[in-house]
């Protein structure tokens, strides 16, 4: 394990005051396009190959490694779409809109490579809707490349013309899901699809599609001019490479910051948001909240794709790090989680659905100090009823949820099951209630 | 053929199927709401999940559990497929998705339609846990009214989004779409809408609980009271399968029933709300023409007979006419044909043409372009059948027309000595024929309705709707189709065929088949083989467990 200085955030510096966007100029005189021409210069074939090897796995949430997932596009079925996924709706997480905002070609020269590599037609960015101002970036930054013909040519030794979009989203996290996002870049109502066909079948259009996260694109230029060797050197034998992770809650420097995959997040916190404020370290979201939560005692968990195995959560998500001090009330905080998963279930599955609100009602309950002793056992078979086994709902959103309420029941019973004893003894009051009686 | 093992039964099935309809087809019953065969699927109930055990390719002896629960009406039948929808887990599964679906349901059977005929309720019963653990306040959604037809209670909607799918897949109208996300969703009409397409009652009997209702049935019947009688459409020339569905004598409502080629699971609006005639403005008693009291069927059998007897040896051969519908059946109007030659063996036969709405509305579903339903243009069920009468007894004389202008010269050249007109129960070209008896002494009508002809005629004698006897009709393919009786026959009134059963001094009573004998005899072979639908068997009593 080596990670010897920024990569993804090269262009990025940590002083606010110094931080500018990279328009065309800039990106190119500092080594941009560079990984473009060398992707270029070997065969399609080849480059896939390489990001194969390099071991790079998908930073939007699942982990799928990227070179795999892109040899599933059917043989000679064209056209074939990219779309690329900036939703970026996970609480916690703003790694990729950092991103945007200061180095918009970093991804443009990604979405190059990889339609290069796999004979893209079309390109789409979905934005998630409230980024306006990335948008905006993107778009200028797309208008650039066109002018300096990184997009509208063909590819080498075909017909295929590539071109490049962006298509901004309405504001529903559910469209960051990879097949809600095609229904809404279909312009239909976000509902994630069933599967079979898989998106690399039938996605976009019902044309071959490939998704991928913002920040998985723009490990490309990096893996092509550096190599899977260098690539390899950073991380972990399962966890390869550099990544961002996001830090907010009770930290004393919340934000964006780059290390290799593997930190310790002890380390991140302390080396990088400048330490737990307001009291003492007692919970962390690893990525997103639905991942569900790492206890007290696992505070150095290290973060990289087996975090799931080895600390009873979901995955490492998205690596949007959210820490809670201990004077944190985690019924408030679940109930929060819930809220926003009642919110953005986008109603298909009745599990879902039903599930998410009637947690969320169950945890205002208590939180107004009306829990009874059977609502521990009952929120964990109502979450564990909507997404125990994946495959119960079309699509992650409920596994989400369940991992949530079910992680933090498990790690946390005592203090949930303070607050579910009769109002008195909690020294609830009443006077309000019977106001209302 | 290939076949798997589902709860231990066998289910065999042909082509590519999902594991759910291949047991559907088998009558092995798998819960399932938001699946309907004739939409596409969507598999976002997940009720129907089940444990799968595939066969190993390698090993093809041996089973590979898919450690996740599978959803039947989305997974594919494979051969040697073990499925599994009483396992705990799967159990666990239904009682949960049931307890779900119950939440903010109101809980209203008691002044719900659909109670009796509600999948809510059968499963819950089936899969569901007897008592909620829900005790948050109940979400409330509003009550609306989304078409002529059709109304939405939303709080009792499972979100299944069928009626959605109809509207997209089958109408092709897309009226109907879901508003909202998550538990705060509903399903509306698109602002400034409604669903008034011309399948729109469809959606009614998609839902899989008491969401859409019929206003036109609306708090008229306990459905358990309703007895279901398969027959055919008697207003359009497709032949459209349907049930009628009666208690105590009295129709309450038209369901489709299922054909695969003709109507699939669907009827349109037309079918549906138009059976009215059946209780509305009937002729009740025979009345003849001169006299306020009420003549009995002995006498007026006889003074018919009579009369026509009398004009044709006055006026000669092929004086007499008898004027078939097209709304009744063909061995109705085999023995009026039959009866009538025996009198004037150059008896003029001539059909009532049916109504032509304009042209055949075809519906299809947008996206495959595939024909989904057709709204056929003749409006009447029966043309072919007459037609095949009136060859049989046959063909008009060289150089003249069997039509109804020409019976007008002939009228009102005083050619004609007796008319015997089966009347349309439903009115139509009631002026033209008007005129066309205008002077007609010897004018007998057999007629549902007492308006129209029946006013000009010597004698006219009530008869009963499609609704109250059997026979059949054929439709505008050729197909030849049987209904039958669902009510009794009102009052007086007597079927066509019975009066000319009668008249021709059959032995017995009348009935159908009989009459089809007797023309498999007279050489219309293809009566031979027609087959009765078969009645809905009686729902088994559920068997109640003691707790
Ligand atoms: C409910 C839900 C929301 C998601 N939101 C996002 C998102 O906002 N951005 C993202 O990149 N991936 C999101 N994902 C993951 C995508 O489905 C998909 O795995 C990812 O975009 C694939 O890209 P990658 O392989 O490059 O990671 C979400 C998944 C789920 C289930
Ligand atoms: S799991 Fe939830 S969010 Fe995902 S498709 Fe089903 S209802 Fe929609
Ligand atoms: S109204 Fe009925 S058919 Fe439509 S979604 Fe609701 S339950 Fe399903
Ligand atoms: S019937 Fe299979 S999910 Fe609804």
């Amino acid at each position: 394990m080596a990670f010897a200085g920024p990569v993804l955030l090269k262009r990025i510096p940590a002083d606010p005051a110094q931080r500018k966007l990279h328009r065309w100029a800039d990106y190119v005189a500092t080594g941009g396009y560079e990984g473009f021409q060398k992707a270029r210069s070997i065969p399609p074939e080849d480059v896939i190959k390489l990001v194969i090897e390099s071991g790079l796995r998908g930073r939007g949430g699942a982990g799928f490694p990227c070179g795999t997932k892109w040899t599933f596009l059917p043989k000679d079925v064209h056209p074939r779409y990219l779309a690329v996924n900036f939703d970026e709706s996970e609480p916690g997480t703003f790694k990729d809109r950092y991103l945007i905002d200061h180095d918009p070609h970093v991804l443009l020269e990604g979405i190059a490579i990889a339609a290069y590599a796999n004979r893209i037609t079309t390109s789409y960015i979905y934005i998630r809707g409230e980024y306006h101002r990335q948008a905006k970036v993107l778009e200028e930054a797309i208008a650039e490349a066109y002018a300096h013909g990184v997009f509208g040519g063909k590819h080498p030794g075909t017909d295929i013309i590539h071109n490049c979009y962006v298509h901004r989203g309405a504001g529903a996290y559910i469209c960051g899901e990879e097949t809600g996002l095609l229904e809404s870049l279909e312009g239909k109502r976000g509902w994630p699809r069933i599967k079979p066909p898989f998106p690399a079948v039938a996605g976009a259009f019902a044309k071959p599609t490939i998704i991928n996260n913002v920040e998985t694109l723009a490990c490309l230029p990096h893996i092509m001019l550096n190599g899977a060797a260098w690539f390899k050197s950073m991380g972990t034998p399962s966890s390869a490479g550099p990544k961002l992770f996001g830090v907010s809650g009770h930290v004393h420097k919340p934000g964006v910051f780059e290390n290799e995959l593997g930190v310790k997040m002890s380390a991140l916190i302390e080396k990088h948001a400048g330490g737990v404020k307001g009291g003492k370290y007692k919970a962390a979201i690893p990525g997103g909240v639905s991942m569900g939560i790492l206890g007290t005692d696992q505070y150095d968990a290290e973060l990289d794709f087996d975090i799931g195995k080895k600390y009873n959560v979901l995955g490492l998500g998205t690596a949007g790090v959210i820490v809670m001090n201990d004077q944190t009330d985690l019924v408030l905080a679940l109930r929060n989680i819930v809220r926003f998963f009642a919110h953005e279930s986008c109603g298909q599955c009745t599990p879902c659905r039903e599930g998410t609100a009637w947690m969320h009602k169950i945890l205002n309950r208590i939180a107004a100090g009306f829990g009874k002793p059977r609502d521990f056992d009952l929120l964990m078979e109502v979450a564990l009823s909507m997404g125990a086994m994946p495959g119960t709902t079309i699509c992650g959103l409920a596994d989400g949820a369940n991992w949530a309420v079910r992680t933090f029941l498990q790690k946390f019973p005592e203090e949930f099951k303070a607050r579910l004893k009769s109002p008195q003894v909690q020294g609830v009051n009443l006077a309000p209630v019977a106001a209302t009686v | 053929m290939p076949t798997m093992e589902v709860d231990g039964k066998k289910v065999s099935w042909e082509g590519r199927k999902m594991i759910l309809q291949a047991c559907l087809d088998n009558g092995v019953e798998l819960p399932h709401y938001c699946y309907h065969q004739g939409l596409s699927i969507v598999a976002s109930c997940r009720i129907c999940l089940v444990e799968v055990e595939n066969p190993d390719p390698k090993d093809p002896g041996k089973l590979v559990k898919i450690p996740k629960l599978m959803p039947a009406c989305q997974t594919p039948a494979v051969d040697g497929m073990k499925v599994h929808s009483l396992s705990p887990k799967a159990a666990a599964n239904q009682k949960a998705v049931l307890e779900f679906l119950l939440l903010n349901h109101p809980l209203d059977c008691p002044v719900c339609d659909q109670a009796g005929e509600c999948y809510l309720q059968d499963y819950s019963f089936r899969y569901g846990r007897a008592q909620s653990r829900f005790e948050e306040d109940k979400a409330k959604k509003p009550k609306k009214d989304i078409g002529k037809h059709v109304l939405l209670y939303s709080d009792r909607c499972i979100m299944c989004t069928r009626c959605v799918r109809f509207t997209r897949e089958i109408s092709g109208t897309g009226e109907l779409g879901v508003f909202g996300r998550g538990h705060k969703e509903e399903i509306d009409v698109f602002p400034g809408q409604s669903l008034d397409n011309p399948l729109s009652g469809n959606v009614i009997d998609i839902c899989p609980v008491g969401a859409l209702l019929d206003k036109d049935f609306l708090f008229t019947q306990r459905v358990w009271f309703l007895k279901k009688t398969p027959s055919i459409s008697p207003f359009s020339s497709g032949g459209e399968n349907i049930f009628i569905e009666h208690n105590q004598g009295r129709v309450y409502r038209i369901k489709p029933r299922f054909h695969k080629d003709i109507n699939q699971w669907w009827i349109s609006d037309d079918i549906r709300y138009g059976w009215n005639f059946i209780h509305n403005n009937r002729q009740k008693r025979i009345s003849v023409r001169g006299s306020a009291d009420c003549a009995s069927w002995e006498y007026s059998l006889g003074r018919l007979e009579q009369m026509f007897r009398k004009a044709a040896a006055e006026k000669g051969a092929g004086s007499t006419v008898l004027l078939l519908s097209p709304f009744d059946s063909t061995e109705e109007m085999f023995l009026a044909a039959k009866w009538i030659r025996g009198i004037d063996s150059q008896a003029r036969l001539i059909l009532n043409p049916p109504k032509i709405e304009g042209r055949d509305q075809v519906f299809r579903n947008p996206a495959t372009g595939a024909v989904t339903y057709i709204i056929r243009a003749e409006k009447a069920p029966n043309r072919r059948g007459a037609e095949k009468i009136i060859a049989h007894f046959g063909e008009p004389p060289a150089g003249r027309t069997d039509s109804l202008d020409e019976l007008a010269d002939r009228a009102k050249n005083g050619n004609i000595s007796a008319a015997l007109v089966l009347v349309d129960p439903i009115a139509h070209n009631d002026s033209r024929l008007g005129e066309v008896f205008a002077d007609l002494e010897n004018l007998v009508t057999l007629s549902t309705r007492p308006d129209g002809l029946v006013g000009r005629a010597a004698l006219a004698l009530p008869v009963c709707t499609w609704a109250e006897k059997s026979g059949v009709f054929e439709n505008c393919e050729g197909r030849i189709q049987a209904f039958e009786r669902a009510v009794a026959p009102l009052e007086e009134t007597r079927s066509a065929g019975e009066v000319f059963w009668d008249l021709l001094s059959q032995a017995g009573t009348y009935n159908a088949a009989a009459v089809r004998r007797l023309m498999v005899q007279a050489g219309l072979a293809e009566y031979a083989d027609v087959s009765i639908p078969q009645r809905e068997k009686e729902v088994e009593l559920m068997q109640f467990v003691e707790l």
